[in-house]
């Protein structure tokens, strides 16, 4: 009996001081194994047809000035690899998300007018820069860097809101694996955005969903492209940093 | 509980015009499987049919359904149809093989509107009919959405 | 002048005689069921794609005709047998016009 504890003790004391598993879990794991694999299978994906949309913008030279994306940043699979998994991060002191930095530079290079976030194009390219990233984990900016964005989205993220008076933590953190409704809680990591959601027939972006949360909880969504949804952004790369990107991502 | 939808279904024949009502009932999907049929019988079995017993959305449902057969010019599977009790529309799909098909197989993704009974039904070269069906429960809604 | 999309088809570059082969076929397409309302309670029309055929040197493998119920970006994955090298067409026609024709080479050891 006590040569059992014994040894449980000690399994217990090596299982804790080996590689700490990590808790965080991508929502990916409760997909049924159908849309696992549609999510895997590139040729299944339905957002294949938003990257071949982003291949052709990608070339498209602007008619303001004839550059396109490809003049200054080449093969998109060279120059964007890994790319999306920094963003959120600070440009021309600016805190920009993958949106906000296309948007950047479409008016700043190719002096055209910003693509609408959730607008076909918009998703099409945000889709292309984000499959650059598939298999490669994310890689927050310092917190350092990102001081005062960071401890805004952290408070955004921990602030109870809305007629409910929810705030993420208490669903994602606090009941994540809980159900709500029907289905599972997820932790709510951002790996797999852009993703293609079964719900909406279609892509969206990581902002959409926070929106609907918003909703959700009967708050007043911020508008998109808001300092405090790039906030929010950042917050939840930083809480999801070292984890595998899945985009593009299926969702229900 | 098939009372139950029998009720709601009359009540709902009583009191909306067809063209409002969200969802086919049972006799709709009878009906459509009836004509394309017509007078003949119906075996039941020979159809391997996958549709997953649980739904996250059914706005992107995939299913598989395979029918057994030599497929010679003489001995094939012509048509296999797909019936949802459930939709709004119980025709789901058609699919039409030849003996160049190799196999009467295919997969594809569909729309589920609710937890319901899909029906496939195979005619073969000879024009015997075969039935199968499969019960689902979905737990999102998918043609009725508002944008 | 027809509307058209992307599509892929997918299916191995050479197959041996007599053996079955499996094609993947894919077609960019909302499949607009017809049943959506907007906020303000309009029906937005249906515009689906509305047949699929696949032939192979101009001899039909694979039809399918297709309903609202059928899923958005639809996809058929099935057989064919291969007997002769040639062409595999695919051709998808539907509402307003919707036209998308594919052809892919295919070598028969």
């Amino acid at each position: 009996m006590i040569q059992a504890f014994g040894s449980l003790a000690i399994s217990f004391f090596l299982f804790s001081h080996a590689a700490v598993a990590d808790s965080r879990q991508s929502a990916y794991q409760l997909l049924s194994p159908t849309n696992q694999a549609m999510q895997n299978d590139m040729n299944l994906n339905p957002a294949l047809f938003a990257i071949m949309d982003g291949e052709a913008l990608w070339q498209e030279k602007s008619q303001a000035n004839g550059k396109s994306c490809a003049s200054c940043h080449g093969d998109v699979k060279q120059s964007m690899r890994g790319v999306f998994a920094t963003f959120p991060k600070i440009i021309h002191q600016k805190l920009q998300n993958v949106e906000g930095q296309i948007n950047a530079c479409r008016t700043r290079h190719q002096h055209l007018t910003v693509f609408a976030y959730e607008s076909k194009p918009m998703l099409a390219l945000s889709t292309l820069i984000a499959f650059q990233s598939r298999g490669l984990p994310i890689q927050a900016a310092s917190i350092g860097s990102v001081k005062n964005d960071y401890e805004s989205g952290k408070n955004l993220y921990f602030q109870r809101i809305g007629q409910l008076n929810l705030s993420c933590a208490q669903c994602h953190d606090d009941r994540a694996g809980l159900k709500l409704g029907g289905s599972v809680i997820p932790q709510a990591h951002p790996t797999g955005y852009p993703i293609y959601r079964i719900e909406w027939q279609g892509m969206g972006s990581l902002q959409r969903r926070l929106r609907n949360c918003l909703s959700g909880v009967r708050a007043e969504p911020y508008a998109y492209g808001s300092k405090e949804l790039v906030q929010i952004e950042l917050y939840l790369m930083h809480r999801a940093n070292g984890m595998i990107i899945e985009s593009p991502g299926i969702r229900p | 509980m098939s009372s139950r939808r029998l009720f709601i279904s009359s009540m709902t024949a009583i009191c909306l015009s067809p063209w409002h009502r969200a969802q086919a009932s049972t006799s709709d999907a009878q009906q459509v499987i009836s004509k394309i049929i017509g007078n003949q019988s119906v075996k039941t079995g020979r159809i391997y049919f996958e549709l997953p017993p649980l739904v996250e959305n059914g706005n992107l449902v995939a299913v598989k359904c395979s029918v057994q057969s030599p497929m010679t010019a003489n001995d094939y599977v012509k048509v296999i149809h797909m019936i949802a009790e459930g939709n709004p529309l119980p025709n789901v799909v058609s699919c039409y093989f030849t003996p160049l098909s190799g196999k009467a197989e295919f997969s594809t993704r569909i729309r589920l509107a609710d937890s319901q009974r899909v029906w496939v039904l195979a005619q073969m070269s000879n024009g015997e009919f075969w039935r199968t069906s499969a019960d689902t429960v979905v737990t999102l809604s998918a043609c009725t959405e508002m944008i | 002048m027809s509307r058209s999309s992307r599509a892929v088809v997918t299916f191995p570059k050479d197959v041996k005689r007599g053996e079955l082969f499996s094609i993947r076929a894919i077609v960019q397409h909302d499949m607009e069921s017809g049943f959506r309302h907007t906020e303000q309670g309009v029906r937005v029309p249906r515009d689906i794609i509305r047949e699929f055929v696949c032939t192979y040197n101009g001899r039909p493998v694979f039809r399918a005709d297709l309903h609202p119920g059928i899923g958005s970006n639809p996809i058929f994955i099935f057989d064919a047998k291969a007997d002769q090298s040639g062409v595999i067409e695919c051709r998808w026609s539907g509402d307003n016009d919707y036209l998308t024709v594919l052809q892919q080479p295919i070598t028969v050891l």
